[in-house]
């Protein structure tokens, strides 16, 4: 069900109708769990593609049910083993296919969020956080939640729990006209500015795949260009989806935590990971990059190699979640390339912590000069980096790095690091010293905020069909 | 729940309040012209409708009557080579529409006209006069011709029109009608706001280019394609651009020969007359393309199945291919397309309006710096 089909406004309106007819806790949570697996059969032309997820979901029950019965590690770690054989053999990564595949097509959409809930349960259930039973229902709506089912945002059950068919939210004019108007900004980022960003990479983007035709410079410009068009389609694809599902998260009484804190305002690689796809990020810091440090610790415990074994820690972690977005060979590069840069933002502040000492680098990171430097570069490496995921294929990847060479790929980084240094520079001395106060007065009438409002649809509208191609959300496919 | 409803009316009002006060800015700018006649497609850019496709798809209901009418097809060899004002200039017994399109192939044109076909009744279509023309880069097959990468494959303009509105909705089986083709004027009412948007984002899109080039739009002027010559390096380039854009070594689709034959069939068989032109490209593309043979082969064909048929009659103006009078390696210049719209208006003039092809006057005709007088080739005739 594609988010901007008259099918998923209908199902939009019958499930927020439904939800509130009554206010039974029992009947809002078969409401959300018929509205999940309606939402699921959207995807299904045939009633065997969802047996593997099916399948999938079972035997995350079973291992969830038996660490409840014997909370041990060894059945923490046979459950985990057996949940990722199961993940890898369905996503079909192109480095296991020695593992044979299903003889039928089947859906794949949701699955690595489902893992990252599964995995959550049982490490949380092994620990002792979880303590509450959750039975086979719950578990499918907290698993298949319809906001979260396509790409997070990844809650925790306990926060999923305390408002599984309960108003969590309270609703008043005011917080539903700021869900509307969230849901409405969401849909103008995907509808509007990451489509239009899309068109104009998907216009430039193949003279870059092409053999020959481009000058170097114009070719290091092109790719700067491009490489620049696919991040700002990315993140208004990601954070339009977001504010969609959160706006209508409220409207359903949720609260969905947030994923996206301005990241481009990030002064390193490190920081820019804490406001980008901030769920994932933290997931991944609970659930292996904290146990794994804590294992490296114990197992070389001088107090001197502590911050190198952060810097380890770091790489692995940031290089597990770049192979986790795709199936392809592209994507351990992409791995590779966010534990590098991980791991290089970590070695840069112990070395400056240890030449310049805590007080003076402080002092250093808040010069405006290294501010904007830090923030051009960090854009900049991700920038570059997110390559592999618009040119997945192993072959077209080599090309088109060979067809840049070393001074192609440092020529683009450069450009993109001082234009977006600049540009963030002027942007914010102009938002500090140019207020308008007068539009939020403007904006605070019934009147005026309602028609803000419907001019944000219309243009939504408009730009819809003008584009023509409907957009697709981006992360459906990691 | 209350909450949520006052907000959804309220949102609905504000939308209704945009929409009504657009809708009537769309007819202060554009008013509407109801009048039911020819219209020059070709000059989409001045109306509302911004572009050919948009504008044959959403406008057609005006060749809706049952006026004789002269309904011309084809790629934008077609739209540039034959002007509407000077063919209509030149007939007065029939009303001229060019709903030529930039790129089509044959069967971009077979869905032109099953669109017209859709807003027509039986009797408004026997009125109807197809001029075809026709060259070999049409021939290409739709999967190869529209493979970018923002539309779905094998998507042709007119398809993409069709599903921008939801007039039509996409099914495993081809485009499916959700309005009406009865309903369709009420259905470009309805989107008119939208439409005047659009109209207002292309606007300020050429602003911005008058600002960073200069110029409006990419597309060169008349007066600009006048004096373009050609260099070897251009030719070259033309050559391969047509190589990689055929989709096959050297011979033309076999698959759109049929296309144009089953279209030609069946708008003979229904009363529908047919001019097929054979248009003319510059001698050195012509001499110089692969494909060429496979095309002259077709065409033969093509005449040989259609030629005796009554309502159905040929044009072929290959002595007009002086490398000189094309601005690039497909169209006519100016001055050419003046040439190219009397010879197809005296052929029309006798074919639809004299009904005696015998009665047609010699043309004379301008090629590059020297005056020569060539006769219209009419290859079959009516024989009503």
């Amino acid at each position: 069900m594609s988010l901007t089909s008259p099918l998923f406004f209908a199902f939009l309106a019958a499930v927020v109708t439904a939800f509130h007819i009554s206010e039974s806790v029992i009947y809002r949570r078969f409401v959300l769990g018929a509205a999940n697996a309606i939402f699921i059969a959207s995807y299904l032309n045939d009633v065997t593609q969802v047996l593997p997820l099916l399948a999938f979901l079972a035997l995350g029950y079973l291992c969830v049910s038996a660490l409840y019965l014997r909370q041990s590690a060894l059945a923490l770690a046979l459950g985990v083993v057996a949940i990722l054989c199961c993940y890898v053999f369905l996503k079909r990564f192109s480095f296991f296919e020695g593992l044979g595949q299903l003889p039928f097509p089947y859906l794949t959409i949701g699955l690595s969020y489902i893992l990252f809930r599964i995995l959550h349960i049982m490490v949380d259930v092994r620990s002792g956080d979880l303590t509450e039973r959750i039975g086979p229902l719950a578990f499918f709506r907290f698993t298949c939640n319809f906001l979260c089912f396509v790409s997070g945002p990844i809650q925790r059950y306990q926060d999923f729990s305390a408002m599984d068919g309960k108003a969590a939210v309270q609703l008043d004019a005011a917080a539903v006209y700021a869900a509307f108007s969230r849901i409405a900004t969401g849909y103008v980022k995907f509808v509007i500015i990451a489509a239009t960003a899309n068109y104009a990479f998907t216009f430039l983007s193949p003279q870059l795949l092409q053999p020959a035709g481009l000058s170097f410079l114009k070719l290091c410009a092109v790719y700067a260009t491009v490489a620049s068009l696919y991040t700002v389609y990315l993140y208004f694809n990601f954070s339009g989806y977001m504010d969609i599902v959160i706006g209508i998260g409220t409207l359903l009484g949720q609260t969905l935590p947030e994923n996206f804190d301005k990241p481009f305002s990030a002064r390193s690689f490190l920081e820019f990971w804490q406001r980008w796809h901030m769920t994932l990020s933290q997931w991944f810091k609970f659930y292996l990059f904290n146990p794994l440090l804590m294992f490296l610790m114990t197992w070389l415990p001088s107090p001197a190699l502590t911050s190198y074994l952060g810097v380890l820690a770091f790489f692995i972690t940031f290089g597990v979640m770049g192979v986790w977005h795709g199936t392809t060979a592209v994507f351990v590069i992409y791995g590779l390339l966010m534990g590098a840069g991980a791991s290089i933002n970590k070695l840069w502040q112990v070395a400056c912590t240890e030449r310049f000492g805590k007080k003076r680098y402080r002092a250093l990171t808040e010069s405006t000069a290294y501010i904007y430097s830090a923030r051009g570069l960090t854009v900049a490496y991700f920038v570059l980096a997110l390559t592999c995921l618009w040119v997945p294929e192993l072959p077209q990847f080599t090309a088109l790095v060979a067809r840049l060479g070393f001074a192609g790929v440092v020529g683009a980084f450069a450009v993109v690091a001082v234009v977006f240094g600049i540009a963030a520079l002027i942007l914010d001395f102009v938002q500090t010293r140019l207020r308008i106060p007068t539009l939020a007065a403007i904006q605070g009438g019934e009147i005026t905020r309602n028609l803000n409002l419907a001019g944000k649809m219309m243009a939504i509208v408009a730009v819809a069909t003008l584009l023509h191609k409907a957009p697709d959300f981006v992360y459906k496919a990691f | 729940m209350k909450y949520i409803l006052r907000q959804s009316a309220l949102t609905l009002l504000s939308f209704a309040f945009l929409y009504v006060l657009l809708a009537g800015a769309s007819f202060l700018v554009f008013p509407d012209p109801s009048s039911a006649g020819p219209r020059d497609f070709q000059a989409a850019e001045q109306t509302l409708y911004m572009t050919v496709p948009k504008y044959v798809f959403l406008g057609r209901s005006v060749l809706a009557n049952p006026d004789q009418k002269i309904i011309l097809v084809g790629a934008s060899n077609t739209g540039v080579g034959f002007r509407q004002k000077q063919v209509q200039s030149k007939l007065g017994c029939a009303k001229v529409s060019n709903l030529a399109m930039g790129g089509a192939n044959i069967s971009e044109v077979q869905q032109v006209i099953d669109l017209v076909h859709e807003v027509q009744t039986d009797q408004e279509r026997r009125q109807n006069t197809f001029v075809m023309g026709i060259w070999f880069g049409m021939f290409i097959d739709s999967d190869v011709k529209f493979a970018d990468g923002d539309r779905h494959r094998g998507e042709t303009d007119i398809d993409i029109e069709r599903y921008r509105y939801g007039f039509y909705r996409r099914t495993p089986n081809g485009p499916v009608a959700v309005l009406p083709p009865q309903w369709l004027d009420a259905g470009v009412m309805a989107i008119r706001p939208f439409l005047l948007l659009e109209k207002a984002a292309r606007e300020a899109r050429a602003g911005v280019n008058l600002v960073m080039t200069g110029r409006t739009s990419a597309q060169r002027t008349d007066q600009e394609r006048e004096s373009v010559v050609m260099s070897d390096a251009d030719k070259q380039k033309a050559l391969e651009y047509w190589k990689e854009t055929m989709g096959r070594t050297n011979d033309i689709s076999p698959a759109q020969v049929e296309v144009l034959k089953q279209t030609i069939r069946t708008l003979l068989d229904s009363g529908e007359k047919v001019v097929l032109v054979d248009l003319p490209i510059p001698a050195w593309h012509r001499d110089a393309s692969p494909y060429e043979p496979s095309y002259r082969l077709a065409l033969k064909g093509l005449l040989r199945e259609f030629g005796d048929r009554p309502n159905f009659v040929s044009l072929s103006m290959d002595d007009l291919d002086n490398d000189l009078d094309y601005s690039d390696e497909v169209h006519a210049k100016q001055h050419l397309a003046n040439v190219w719209s009397a010879r197809l208006a005296t052929t029309l003039d006798s074919f639809v309006c004299q009904q005696n092809p015998g009665n047609a006057p010699r043309v004379t005709t301008l090629r590059s710096s020297e005056q020569v007088t060539a006769a219209p080739q009419v290859t079959a005739t009516p024989d009503n």
